[in-house]
């Protein structure tokens, strides 16, 4: 039981990462992502690489993910942020269907439709993280660092400028901003942080293939994303515990079939999104965070 | 009417010369050529669809004229992006006004003030200082000092329009265009705001207003610009043009009368 909810804990927390740093560029920047799974997968094979063909420790392979995390959302920012909107989710969108046939086709990195197995531990500092424990220790401490420098950034000058532009594009642009140049370091940062979580995750399953990389996944961490709350710090963290639990809790209702879990959980899911619609439009901890609306105001 | 000849106010700040800007088949603005002084409040007057806005859109770089030339102090701008030209200090306003919805006022207020595009503002200790002072005063002149922890979208509509006021005061503009700025305010908001475009004018800003309210151009104007259909019809100090028999029926929307009467009086 209690490695049971060790290893849940440690899913969270890598989860957790994922959707924090989605949440960056979603709900402080209105930069509408669907390639975020390509991060997090670009984090674990490079990682991975890293540390199997190099033989790196922990902190050379993640910071290794994180440049070509980094480097490749540049090839997606600078020419998909000169157009609005939509056009950024049709281009990350292309990217990340892109991403999902290199991740199977390219074997001689990515091992293919099969993956790649026997990744080594992570090392830090010549300490072997081999107990599960221990692994949620780093991760955690790894979510924490990573809410420690979205909430610096967000109060920053350069938040200020990401929610002016999120707020109104043009408004931003008569008042000097130089909203290209902003919203692609916004991009950039957010996808080199969120190969940390690619690269624990490595480490953590040492095994790791093209499945947990795919579209599904991205569609969860907005799920994630916009459940516990857009634009708030811990909004992310309470959807990701929710949606991560949300299977686990099914499993222990009586008297229902395991086979029918699946579909049940479908269920839960769309009914979950049709009330935070109606009763939370600002995700669950957005009462939270945010000032609070005037009497009767809309939200 | 030969357009500027007479001349109030200090230097030209702002010079638009003989841009037009064609949307289809619909000449939007047609050979304008238009100067914005420093100190002095000049109006731009005209019916709907005249081309005001689009003037505008012209001057501060959100649209590229098809012919012409946009002068900065002398020096075309037509060539620069308009995050560029908004950092020369060409402020404007927008009819819709286009506030930071989800920020608060003060956060509204102090994000004009920081123009750097990486992740620190340059200039170290001093300039976070100013800029802090900047904001401080800014929501004092503008009487937001007690609303400064509200979201924009929460605030009532004179304060939102004072919002709109605070930014470009905040952002240090010294060419203001601003459209439509009075519209829909109560009379004591309407002299408080003449009162904020007064104290600009007096520090050598040159003011730009587009406005309907007859009442309103005639109490701040130095100086109005009367448009018709993309063109400038006539130029010249408020009791001039506001007396003119033949722009009146042109605002009022008769232009056959208009036609009749322009021929009489030759």
């Amino acid at each position: 039981m209690w490695a049971y909810i060790v290893n849940l804990a440690v899913l969270i927390s890598i989860n957790a990462i994922l959707a924090v740093t989605l949440n960056f560029i979603l709900g402080y920047a209105g930069i509408f992502s669907i390639a975020h799974a390509l991060f997090f997968g670009v984090g674990a094979y490079t990682a991975t690489f890293v540390a199997m063909k190099l033989g790196a420790d922990f902190l050379l392979s993640t910071a290794a993910g994180m440049a070509v995390g980094a480097l490749i959302s540049l090839a997606l920012a600078l020419p998909a942020l000169r157009v609005r909107g939509e056009y950024f989710v049709a281009a990350s969108l292309g990217l990340q269907m892109l991403a999902i046939t290199v991740f199977t086709e390219w074997k001689s990195v990515t091992g293919g439709i099969g993956g790649l197995t026997n990744i080594p531990p992570a090392r830090i500092l010549g300490f072997e993280v081999t107990k599960p424990e221990h692994f949620l220790v780093l991760s955690l401490t790894c979510l924490v660092l990573i809410i420690l420098i979205i909430r610096a950034l967000v109060r920053s000058s350069f938040g200020r400028s990401l929610k002016a532009i999120r707020d109104d594009e043009t408004a931003a642009w008569a008042y000097g901003k130089n909203v290209a140049i902003i919203k692609t370091t916004a991009v950039v940062l957010s996808s080199a942080l969120c190969a940390v979580g690619g690269s624990l995750y490595a480490f953590y399953l040492s095994f790791i293939n093209v499945e947990s990389f795919t579209l599904d996944t991205s569609v969860q961490l907005m799920a994630m994303v916009i459940i516990g709350g857009t634009a708030t710090l811990f909004g992310p963290v309470v959807g990701t515990i929710l949606i991560l639990l949300l299977p686990a809790g099914l499993s222990y209702l009586p008297y229902l079939p395991p086979t029918e879990i699946g579909s049940i959980q479908q269920i839960a899911y769309g009914l979950a999104m049709v009330l935070l619609m109606i009763y939370r439009p600002g995700g669950l901890w957005g009462f939270q965070e945010k000032p609070k609306a005037k009497e009767g105001g809309a939200p | 009417m030969s357009p500027a000849a007479d001349s109030i106010g200090g230097e030209v700040l702002l010079q638009a010369t003989d841009v037009a800007k064609t949307f289809g088949g619909l000449k939007a603005v047609d050979n304008v050529t238009f100067a914005l002084r420093a100190g002095i409040i000049t109006t731009l007057v005209g019916p709907n669809g005249a081309g005001k806005t689009t003037l505008f859109n012209l001057m501060t770089g959100h649209l590229v004229p098809d012919q012409g030339e946009v002068l900065w102090l002398g020096k075309s701008i037509l060539r620069l992006p308009h995050w560029k030209i908004a950092r020369l200090g060409i402020g404007r306003s927008f009819q819709d006004l286009k506030l930071f919805a989800n920020m608060t006022v003060e956060e509204n207020v102090e994000t004009v003030t920081e123009r750097g595009s990486w992740l620190w503002q340059p200039g170290g200790p001093s300039a976070r200082t100013a800029r802090k002072e900047k904001v401080e005063a800014t929501l004092a002149a503008t009487g937001l000092v007690d609303k400064r922890h509200d979201r924009a979208v929460d605030l009532a509509y004179a304060e939102r329009k004072f919002l709109s006021m605070a930014r470009i005061l905040a952002a240090g503009a010294d060419i203001w265009l601003l459209d439509e700025p009075a519209s829909g305010l109560d009379l004591s908001s309407r002299l408080r705001f003449g009162e904020l475009l007064r104290q600009a004018t007096a520090r050598g800003v040159a003011v730009c207003l587009i406005e309907h309210n007859l009442d309103v151009v005639a109490e701040l104007s130095d100086r109005i610009a009367f448009l018709d259909q993309g063109r400038v019809l006539a130029e010249g100090d408020p009791q001039t043009i506001l007396r003119d028999p033949a722009l009146a029926a042109i605002y009022f929307g008769d232009r056959r009368d208009a036609a009749a009467t322009s021929e009489q009086a030759a």
